[in-house]
């Protein structure tokens, strides 16, 4: 009896003490709000970003990300233009919504890639070296409002110094539509029956008069520069074009070091028919020995 | 007996533990998935970096978001002190919670039967500026409780007295103790005396009713209190309290809060808001180089601020306290740059962009619009004979129009050129009656007006809504000889790298030919020269220009919108109640009386040291002298001649006989004597 007593009154103590001892603990050394503390601190990572602070940081990813597309885009219209390997194909690009930037290098470049007589139609070299002296001259935009491309040789500021204007209307007259083609002429779509030897080509050529030769057929100089060796020559007309007549382009096909080329011209309207009269080939089979070109020889003779 | 009261005491204590535990428990379990998650580190509050904005001379106009984040040692060690004392003074010595200033709080509460007393410690105020709304609620409080003592088991008290410096807000657009330095004292916050530290832990706790910018006394009692408190925690001795007391409070002039510049930042930020989004603007870290040209923005503000005050002091009183507003918009012809645009007198005070706003009536400065239409199709010239007389319309079967002159009176015969520059409502009639209204609108869409048009005979008149920025835009074209730029505000955005998001291109379109657009120019010149706009020479301004005045009924409505080969400037003034404007004389404000000074005012000092360009004169364009009154070629014996510019296929014909000629001559009543008394002439002095 008097053991159950005392082992009551010290659970009562002991009880006491233990409530003390963390009470006290809790006014020294804050046990509970540090408990708490390291506990949420311990499941923080389960927790949703709620709040002020958590909004901000989205509104500043959202921006980032806005700036990275923005970047993205920028670079990827940057790269592309860098990519472009003529005149018409960087006009292919160019629509309405869309304007066109290249580097003033980029533009030398595509000016001076082509045969010289050509690019000189869009503008004269002595103009572009107007343009350069200010040494401001820092790229070329190119828009197209309606029918009309503009091009504008910009400075720094991104202020025209000087534009030119072209109708994008029978582009495939235009100097513009001059383009590389790798490959054979079969493979850029000039049918066997108008594909030439040189020597052939040659022969008409010879029956033009000189203004409508150097209309005709680029500057030799360019493939003496650039080491191309002529081979065969082509002739075709735009059949799904939508202007009448159809444009008609002369395709030279050459060897480089690598690859086998077609350069890609347009023919002045005024010299397409008499020369299309010149070109006229029966078209027979391929084996029958009549599959001979009016200057005898197979078209298509070159290997 | 007594182990009976020792068991009871026991277990009450047993029970209330118990109690709260299952409680705090109960609560946890309930708030645990509202409770915002932690971030790795306090400095990510102040990663933002700024937006600035910069004018078209390279100085930053605006920065959006900054702050100034410093580290705890580049603080005065008294402002800590001064803070730790005024919101926390146990905060070294708790883990989040002050168990005295909560448990004195919650006894207040209960008495008021609301939350009126806080005892939030400095970290409680961190957790809740970081993460909650400012409502005083009761779970707000227990949330904001359990993540400060979080925040106490995460970071050092370092950590936190540095996180809540940088982020509190001090009033006056401060956030943040070196900011708050700044403006209040001019200052680095390590710089901070003993009097301005203490005036700044004040701040947090009312930070506009202890403004010392708002209430000196008020703030300086704040002080005192505070510096009483840095005594009672032994931060400082009272000698030093006296001390501090005596010295200067050294405050810095307050920070204008209105700029001249803050209506055409406001505008970039809204466009590109707009185009880009919110977050891309004040969260991107942006460079946005605009066209802005704080020089001429300052002039225009000045040319407003001066003319308005004039203004003021003619209106009658009574009404209803409303001030006269005015707009200017100011466009560089060559690029479509936007230099100026003022949208009212005063930012702080009206933030209502008026120079964008198109519900303003534009007047007679919509006239060369028509003007030009009719040369356009009705193949018309400067030279043309016009009959201004009294002529009723017809709308519609049935329904008829009878446009009135602005004088009241009519001229008989006159040129089309004279017309203009007189300004004559019948002339401008009569040929919308002609064109139709549709083509007169297919004009004003060509020159770059967007605002809806109604396609009805006032249209002659200007009795439709266009903004200031639009006009100024129209006025470029004449300016330009047919080309339209359109006006824009931005010409870079860089990101915070360096890398250009955006740049402007200039999209220069020839809407006119340059033939087409010389001679109504030229007629815009006789306005400003001899016309309606003759104040603008009056008033000494002299380079080469041209312009029209506008004044809409009632005189509710003044414009004057007006170029040099440069600028194209446009002015609006009105009351925002669409009331007129009555002087005390009874006399109503007219676009040469209310708008024209400012242009002048402002074209005067803009241009002062600039070159005067004439306009150049386009190929296919001659000059002529004719008689204003029959249009024939002028020889020696014309009384009225007039020069005017013509295409070079307009056929002039010579007098005929004295008796050949006819035409309306209006009654003596009706006749207007020459030289015309304009209302112009009287002119306020700026």
């Amino acid at each position: 009896m008097k053991k159950a007593g005392i082992l009551g009154n010290l659970n009562g103590i002991v009880f006491f003490v233990a409530l003390l001892v963390i009470f006290s603990l809790e006014i020294f050394g804050k046990v509970v709000e540090r408990g708490v503390g390291h506990y949420l601190k311990w499941e923080n990572y389960k927790r949703p970003q709620l709040g002020r602070i958590w909004e901000r940081d989205r509104e500043k990813i959202v921006a980032q990300k806005k700036i990275e597309s923005i970047l993205s885009s920028l670079n990827s219209q940057e790269q592309s233009s860098e990519s472009i390997q003529s005149f018409k194909e960087l006009f292919e690009q160019l629509n309405p919504s869309v304007p066109q930037m290249v580097s003033r290098k980029k533009f030398l470049q595509l000016y001076f890639e082509y045969p010289e007589k050509l690019s000189h139609q869009i503008i004269s070299p002595y103009e572009l070296l107007e343009i350069d002296s200010g040494r401001d001259w820092q790229r070329v935009l190119l828009t197209q409002f309606g029918e009309w491309i503009t091009i504008s040789f910009i400075n720094s500021q991104n202020f025209p110094i000087r534009e030119v204007f072209l109708s994008s209307e029978g582009m495939g007259e235009n100097p513009l539509s001059q383009d590389i083609f790798r490959g054979t002429l079969e493979e850029a779509g000039f049918s066997s029956t108008s594909i030439l030897s040189f020597a052939d080509f040659m022969r008409v050529m010879k029956t033009l008069d000189p203004d409508a030769q150097q209309k005709l057929f680029p500057n030799p100089q360019w493939f003496f520069s650039k080491n191309y060796h002529v081979s065969r020559v082509g002739v075709k007309e735009e059949a799904d074009s939508e202007v009448y007549p159809a444009p008609v382009r002369l395709g030279v096909e050459y060897q480089s070091d690598f690859y086998t080329e077609v350069l890609m011209l347009p023919v002045p309207a005024l010299i397409s028919d008499n020369l299309l009269s010149q070109i006229e080939i029966p078209v027979y089979d391929d084996d029958s020995p009549e599959a001979v070109s009016p200057f005898g020889e197979y078209p298509g003779g070159m290997n | 007996m007594k182990r009976r009261i020792f068991d009871k005491i026991a277990f009450s204590l047993f029970t209330v533990v118990m109690a709260f535990s299952l409680l705090g428990l109960v609560l946890y379990m309930d708030l645990k998935d509202d409770l915002p998650q932690l971030p790795d580190s306090l400095e990510k509050i102040n990663l933002s970096l700024p937006t600035e904005i910069y004018s078209s001379e390279g100085n930053v106009i605006k920065v959006l978001g900054q702050r100034h984040p410093v580290a705890l040692e580049e603080i005065s060690p008294r402002f800590t002190q001064a803070m730790i004392a005024t919101e926390d003074s146990r905060f070294y010595n708790h883990s989040g919670v002050d168990h005295i200033a909560l448990a004195r709080a919650m006894v207040r509460n209960i008495q008021n039967m609301r939350i009126s007393q806080g005892g939030s410690t400095i970290t409680q105020q961190l957790s809740k500026n970081l993460f909650f709304s400012f409502e005083r609620k009761w779970v707000r409080k227990l949330k904001e409780l359990l993540i400060a003592l979080q925040i106490e088991a995460t970071f050092s008290k370092e950590e936190i007295l540095e996180a809540y410096c940088n982020q509190v807000y001090f009033g006056s657009g401060a956030y943040g103790v070196e900011d708050a330095s700044l403006v209040y004292f001019g200052k680095r916050a390590k710089d901070l005396t003993l009097l301005q530290a203490a005036m700044l832990a004040g701040l947090p706790n009312s930070p506009n009713s202890s403004n010392p910018f708002n209430n000196f006394e008020r703030a300086m009692s704040r002080t005192r209190s505070v510096l009483k408190r840095m005594t009672r925690s032994n931060f400082i001795s009272p000698i030093q309290m006296e001390q501090a007391l005596e010295t200067d409070l050294e405050l810095a002039p307050q920070r204008i809060q209105s700029n001249p510049n803050q209506y055409f930042v406001q505008f970039v930020i809204d466009k590109l808001e707009r185009e880009y989004g919110k977050e891309f603007v004040h969260f991107g870290g942006l460079k946005i180089f605009t066209t802005i040209d704080t020089r001429l923005q300052q002039y225009a503000q000045q040319a407003v601020t001066t003319h308005m005050k004039a203004l003021d002091q003619r209106m009658t009183a009574g009404e209803e306290d409303e001030r006269l507003q005015a707009a200017v918009v100011a466009l560089e012809n060559k690029t479509g740059a936007i230099r100026v645009l003022l949208g009212g007198r005063d930012y702080a005070q009206s933030q209502f962009n008026r120079a964008i706003s198109n519900n303003r009536m534009a007047g007679s400065s919509f006239k060369p619009i028509v003007y030009l239409t009719a040369m356009e199709i009705l193949g018309i010239s400067p030279a043309t004979l016009m009959k201004d007389e009294p002529v009723v319309l017809e709308i519609s079967p049935g329904k008829t129009w009878e446009p009135k002159n602005f004088s009241g009176k009519y001229s008989g015969d006159l040129i089309l050129k004279r017309a203009l520059m007189k300004s004559l409502n019948v002339v401008s009639a009569k040929l919308v009656y002609d064109l139709t209204p549709q083509r007169v609108i297919k004009t004003a869409r060509q020159m770059g007006i967007t605002s809806p048009l109604g396609e009805n005979l006032s249209l002659a008149l200007g009795a439709t809504g266009v903004s200031p920025l639009e006009m100024a835009g129209a006025y470029s074209v004449i300016a330009n000889l047919g080309i339209l730029n359109e006006p824009y505000v931005v010409e870079r955005i860089e990101d915070f790298r360096g890398n250009t998001l955006y740049e402007h291109f200039y999209f220069g379109v020839q809407r006119f030919s340059q033939k087409s657009i010389y001679p109504l120019l030229d007629m815009m010149r006789g306005v400003v020269e001899e016309g309606t706009g003759r104040v603008i020479r009056r008033m000494g301004f002299r380079h080469p220009a041209g312009g029209k005045t506008g004044t809409t009924n009632d005189y509710k409505d003044a414009w004057f919108d007006g170029f040099t080969k440069d600028l194209s400037v446009s002015v609006w003034v009105g009351y925002d109640s669409n009331a007129s404007m009555i002087d005390r004389n009874g006399r109503g404000l007219t676009g040469g009386s209310a708008a024209a000074p400012i242009w002048a005012y402002f074209m005067k000092k803009g241009l002062r040291e600039k070159s005067r360009v004439n306009f150049p004169v386009p190929e296919g364009i001659r000059f002529a002298e004719v008689d204003q009154t029959t249009g024939f070629i002028a020889n020696s014996d014309t009384r009225g001649k007039m020069k005017v510019a013509i295409k070079n296929e307009v056929v002039l014909t010579l007098p005929p006989s004295t008796d050949s000629i006819q035409g309306y001559f209006p009654s003596d009543d009706q006749f207007t004597p020459e030289p015309e008394t304009i209302e112009e002439d009287v002119l306020p002095e700026l």
